[in-house]
């Protein structure tokens, strides 16, 4: 870093009068700076830490006699946020299910696993673990209905379930939108434009309330999977067009070299040209699914608990009420951690695609 | 697949059109096994077209193209036979940018002759030796300059061991001082017998190893002879013209 080298060359307090203290102006206006900083931080440090409540043992009485957060409200709900309406005896289940969920994500991250055999034996175990863990009905643990999953485990698994399902279903509708037969790819843009002008409220609220009517009793299934499965109709929709924008950047000499090599279209379409759409697409990948992660949150509509709907109901009764800005926190540090992760990982994998580039 | 005399591409009465416009009129060429044709002509003759359509990356409109006694006509199965016996090398290498020069000749003939791994990387090795950049094995192709990537691409056709291999303008986006790298590795082809098409302005080359050379204008072929008679005796107005021109200084 240029910083540190001048550091070394002119020494720390030379560098610092040289870019903060130039001229009066200069000086005022870091002097100024500075103290709004130490101050914010300050207030944030003394309500977050100094001046909270840790422990739940005082009640929220404990709580009203600071200034200071009310952590004790997560000490007491904690798990109300978490698990949401799962049966208590049986949280473990979700908690485990909720590792499960994010380490199949994590493991189909790391390039070593991205072969079809390995990836599609961490997925389908995964989702089977989680699915068995969550529904229970084997092993001697009790049957726990899908209206009662709820919290952190269901956020995560509806976010990865729709990536999951999106994600493939995004690339069939780049593909057929460029295909050769003029109906086809116009009807592929029908329908992506179609799902795009409408909210994505709207599109769960039919996949959950009105496709009943529609379908057979035994194709309706449950409603949680109707609403994974609008969601990533939503979800492809938008990817669609991002993977589009991916491939027109892939010069037409690419696919031409392919085809002269008699490469055939399946493994054109898989060695050659999604690899290098998928590069310029990366950005704004991660960018649909980070939004799309923060979007499970709309599923409240629809009833399900997940972590913000469990989050309302920690501080909405009784006794906390006044607590929602440490309930909201805590959910909002949780949101952060994964989606956070999320935008390095993009730029990881930004990074490591770089290695081709010149 | 072939007869050992029989002709390695033929075409009778070939137009292709690009909406109304005509591309390539009425094209006759027959090429022998072995035969080495340079193609030259103004830009926007249709060389560059008519080559393209030898491996049906253009489609022809009427007329006949055989190649290697295969008919290049809807039947998906022609097309791919034609393509794994038909190389070509491009004017700008359009070599595999996400993968190293050894994986952009390795990966055709695993997917297409579906060799080993271990086999079609040995092969590739051999025509890395043969262009003479085996060091540059494990780089990718935007590490390389232009002659050593052209270079690569002409491995990368070599290795699915094709009989027939297109040239569409090899040197013309190179830099000038790279271009007699790549010419030396056509030239060491041509002697050993390689079918080649080449469509180029490198008229060194074409009196070096052409057995004949066309000379083509506004879709047609206008004009061709081995390459003492086309360069000293050209019949033809517009190829006198032409010649005068890219020789004349």
């Amino acid at each position: 870093m240029a910083i540190t080298a001048q550091i070394e060359r002119e020494g720390l307090l030379a560098v610092i009068r040289r870019r903060y203290f130039s001229s009066l102006s200069n000086a005022i206006l870091s002097i100024v700076s500075f103290a709004l900083l130490a101050y914010i931080f300050w207030t944030v440090f003394d309500w977050a830490i100094l001046s909270a409540v840790f422990s739940d043992a005082g009640g929220p009485e404990a709580c009203q006699q600071t200034d200071g957060a009310c952590w004790a409200v997560i000490d007491s709900r904690w798990r109300l946020i978490l698990f949401g309406l799962y049966p208590h005896e049986e949280h473990w289940r979700s908690g485990l299910a909720c590792i499960v969920v994010v380490l199949m994500t994590v493991l189909s991250c790391i390039p070593r696993f991205w072969s079809g055999k390995a990836i599609s034996i961490i997925w389908i175990g995964g989702f089977a673990t989680f699915y068995f863990l969550m529904k229970g009905g084997i092993f001697g643990m009790p049957l726990v209905d899908e209206q009662q999953w709820g919290g952190l485990s269901l956020t995560v698994f509806i976010f990865v379930s729709t990536a999951l399902v999106g994600m493939p279903l995004s690339i069939v509708f780049a593909l057929l939108r460029r295909s050769e037969l003029p109906w086809i790819s116009r009807l592929t843009g029908l329908i992506i434009d179609s799902v795009r002008s409408l909210p994505l409220l709207t599109i769960l609220f039919t996949f959950a309330v009105v496709l009943p009517f529609v379908l057979p009793d035994w194709a309706s299934g449950d409603k949680l999977y109707r609403v994974i499965l609008g969601s990533a109709l939503f979800f492809a929709a938008y990817q669609a067009e991002i993977i589009r924008g991916g491939m027109q950047a892939v010069p037409k000499g690419q696919e031409e070299a392919a085809k002269a090599l008699g490469i055939r279209y399946g493994a054109r379409i898989r060695r050659i040209l999604l690899p290098q759409a998928f590069k310029s697409a990366l950005p704004a990948t991660i960018n649909q699914f980070v939004i799309t992660f923060k979007e499970t949150s709309l599923v409240i509509i629809i009833g399900f608990f997940e972590i913000l709907a469990s989050g309302n109901a920690a501080y909405g009764r009784g006794e906390w009420t006044f607590a929602y800005v440490e309930v909201y926190t805590f959910i909002a540090l949780i949101y952060f951690a994964f989606v956070f992760s999320l935008s390095r990982y993009g730029a990881y994998l930004e990074r490591r695609m770089d290695i081709g580039d010149r | 697949m072939t007869q050992s005399n029989e002709p390695a591409i033929v075409i009778r009465g070939m137009n292709k059109y690009y909406e109304a416009f005509h591309a390539l009129r009425d094209i006759d060429l027959t090429v022998e096994q072995g035969e080495r044709i340079v193609i030259c002509g103004p830009s926007g003759s249709g060389k560059s077209t008519l080559i393209r359509c030898i491996n049906r990356l253009e489609e022809h409109q009427s007329g006949d193209i055989v190649v290697l006694g295969t008919s290049l006509d809807d039947n998906v199965a022609n097309i791919d036979g034609v393509r794994r016996e038909v190389g070509m090398v491009f004017q700008h290498f359009n070599l595999f940018p996400h993968m190293t020069v050894l994986e952009n000749c390795a990966l055709a003939p695993m997917l297409v002759r579906k060799w080993s791994r271990a086999r079609a990387e040995e092969m590739a090795m051999q025509y890395l030796e043969k262009v003479q950049i085996p060091e540059q094995a494990e780089k990718f192709p935007g590490q390389l300059s232009g002659g050593q990537q052209q270079r690569v691409a002409i491995a990368r056709a070599l290795s699915m061991q094709p009989k027939v291999l297109l040239f569409d303008e090899p040197t013309s986006a190179l830099d000038p001082e790279m271009i007699s790298e790549v010419l030396d590795v056509m030239v060491s082809l041509a002697k050993e017998g390689m079918t080649m098409l080449c469509v180029t302005h490198e008229m060194g080359f074409a009196r070096q190893v052409a057995d004949r050379v066309i000379f083509m204008d506004r879709g047609e072929i206008i004009e061709q002879n081995a390459p003492e008679e086309f360069f000293g005796n050209p019949q033809n107005e517009r190829t006198q013209k032409f010649l005068s021109q890219i020789l004349g200084h």
